[in-house]
């Protein structure tokens, strides 16, 4: 039962693909193997194979060929929008395909990954492994998160779940990574902010159907992330022990100070990071202006120490 | 779980220019790369040959030759070429050409196909509602690090340690690249050390290709310190980026407790002091003590200092 009615899914397609011409439905119940039964059968068959192509993403165009009787309307699919073209890629951007989706394959995105993997190693045959020798990324994200994340995203369905404790109705609007992190970009009670996917608790669920709210027109996910990462960036003065903190040696202008010590500016925008970074050198570094950095680093240790 | 016959028409329609480009291809390797059994394979098979266009004579049908396990397509009808890339499967691979952009930076001729490719996967319909941040600090050899990997061959690196606070020359056989919280890794064997470690790349300062890989890569085991923390939730980052090293963790109120296994005492140490007060030692007691004196002295500093 199942295998007929897959076999005729395929030759329904097979025949709306290769046609150049509009079919009708009488002309589809007559000609693609499958179709049987009375017309009011055939017709209801037909219906849900269209839905279900429509729903796996198969695009089906519809026209009607007599403007006069609205049931006279033909059917095909557009080569264009069902396959790739043989030419699409060159061979060497076939192997940076390859490369880009190799990089997910243990990731919470790896099925989307193995899946373009088959796609371009149908245009291409195969790729010798050796020669594609990328990275892999790992993460610990959850892929049936990231995937209703990306479909409400789409679609603009309504998102639910919760977050520090509390209950959210959200409108989606993008999803970026930072640090290996994925986020969720959303509209919740009329500001915009950003959800670590890893924080949200329970269950990430739709509410809602497609099309549940409007994009706003001044929502650009690129300038958000710009308005973001663009915070003011405050110096701050450092003293680093001779032949120690190589890592920031590296990376920023040192003067010598005297004998034991180099002095170092640091740009920051956010306290807590450049903490972190600057008690990783414990007693190899001293920060000597803002003296408001200087405040929270004492504070901090005290805390740490009376813990 | 039963497919659907949907989900089984497109597997089976996908089936097609795959093995037409891939002749010759085996069962099995079917089977590991659609994620379905053999049997499901062979079944799928078995319906194309009753599918094609109208007429349905033989020369409009799908025609495969399908023996010992052994697959070929010799007419695939309209099915020469695969599926348009699903909006998932582009930006997957729109994020993968960023990463790659990111690493390439020290081959401007190759950044710049990548670049070209990046717009034509952004006109075939890749969301701009996705983004990938890059870390910005890859380093210039990972190329050269991942060619090695591929040719088997050693290399000589100088790698200023993050954890040691040092420089140190070493030959490793490089063995994997991966990206981790956004930081490109390699993990290789240390010859100097007799023991695998790990590397991070934009640390490695200096990379040349040195020999073939010795054969030799006994492994040394690393014995590791169980540690319990109480993380607060504040500082629930750690427990995010540490997760594979992690055994279990327990909700409380403000704070989370933390079993880990530390087979680098010296990481441990710094991670501690500089997520103070953040994270605080519960056992064991020696280093609980010794976290103590060391923000101790630290803070000594801040005071001796006017």
């Amino acid at each position: 039962m199942s295998s007929q009615k897959t076999e005729r899914l395929i030759n329904l397609t097979l025949a709306l693909l290769a046609t150049k011409r509009y079919l009708t439905k009488s002309e589809i119940f007559k000609n693609v193997t499958g179709y049987s039964g009375s017309a009011e059968t055939m017709e209801r068959m037909f219906e849900r194979d269209k839905d279900e192509l429509r729903s796996m993403g198969i695009e089906i165009d519809v026209k009607a060929l007599d403007p006069l009787f609205e049931d006279d309307q033909g059917y095909l699919i557009r080569s264009e929008t069902f396959q790739l073209k043989g030419n699409e890629f060159a061979k060497d951007e076939l192997l940076y395909l390859t490369m880009a989706a190799n990089l997910w394959q243990s990731t919470a995105l790896g099925n989307d990954s193995k899946a373009a993997l088959l796609k371009i190693q149908s245009l291409s045959g195969p790729i010798e492994s050796d020669v594609v020798n990328t990275p892999e990324i790992r993460d610990s994200e959850n892929s049936s998160m990231l995937a209703t994340a990306f479909d409400a995203i789409e679609y603009s369905k309504v998102l639910t779940f919760q977050y520090n404790g509390s209950d959210r109705v959200v409108e989606p609007l993008g999803m970026y990574t930072k640090t290996g992190f994925w986020y969720l970009v959303a509209k919740d009670e009329n500001s915009f902010k950003s959800f670590k996917l890893l924080r949200i608790e329970g269950k990430l669920a739709i509410s809602g159907k497609q099309n549940g709210f409007k994009k706003p027109e001044n929502f650009d996910l690129v300038q958000y992330l710009e308005k973001m990462n663009n915070e003011t960036v405050l110096l701050a003065e450092i003293l680093v022990r001779k032949e120690q903190a190589f890592a920031l040696r590296s990376k920023y202008v040192v003067s010598e100070f005297d004998d034991d010590w180099d002095l170092m500016v640091l740009p920051y925008s956010y306290e807590p990071e450049i903490i972190e970074t600057l008690l990783w050198y414990g007693e190899n570094l001293i920060v000597l202006k803002p003296e408001s950095l200087r405040k929270s680093i004492k504070y901090s240790l005290k805390e740490f120490i009376d813990g | 779980m039963v497919d659907t016959a949907a989900i089984r028409a497109l597997r089976t329609m996908d089936l097609i220019p795959y093995i037409l480009e891939n002749p010759g291809v085996s069962i099995r390797s079917l089977s590991e790369r659609f994620s379905v059994t053999e049997k499901q394979i062979e079944s799928d098979l078995q319906l194309v040959f009753m599918c094609g266009l109208p007429g349905y004579t033989p020369y409009e049908l799908i025609d495969i030759i399908f023996e010992d396990g052994i697959v070929s397509v010799i007419d695939p009808q309209v099915l020469d070429k695969p599926r348009r890339f699903t909006k998932s499967e582009l930006i997957v691979i729109a994020l993968g050409l960023e990463i790659l952009i990111g690493i390439g930076s020290s081959n401007p001729e190759r950044n710049q196909k990548l670049k070209a490719l990046s717009e034509k996967i952004a006109k075939l319909g890749s969301s701009n509602s996705v983004s990938f941040t890059p870390s910005g600090n890859n380093s210039i050899y990972a190329e050269l690090i991942a060619e090695a990997i591929s040719k088997r061959k050693n290399i000589q690196i100088r790698y200023s340690s993050l954890v040691k606070d040092q420089i140190t020359d070493r030959e490793v056989a490089p063995q994997r690249l991966y990206f981790m919280n956004g930081n490109l890794y390699l993990s290789a064997f240390d010859y100097g050390k007799k023991a695998d470690r790990i590397f991070k790349v934009d640390l490695i300062k200096q990379c040349e290709i040195t020999g073939t890989k010795n054969s030799e890569a006994d492994e040394e085991t690393n014995e590791s310190l169980r540690v319990v923390l109480e993380v607060k939730k504040s500082h629930r980052n750690f427990i995010e980026r540490n997760s594979s090293i992690i055994s279990s963790v327990t909700e409380n109120k403000d704070s989370f407790n933390v079993n880990i296994d530390i087979s680098n005492i010296e990481w441990i140490r710094r991670s501690i002091l500089s997520n103070a007060p953040g994270i605080s030692v519960l056992s064991p007691d020696s280093l609980a003590n010794e976290m103590r004196q060391s923000a101790a002295s630290v803070l000594a500093l801040y005071q001796a200092e006017k």
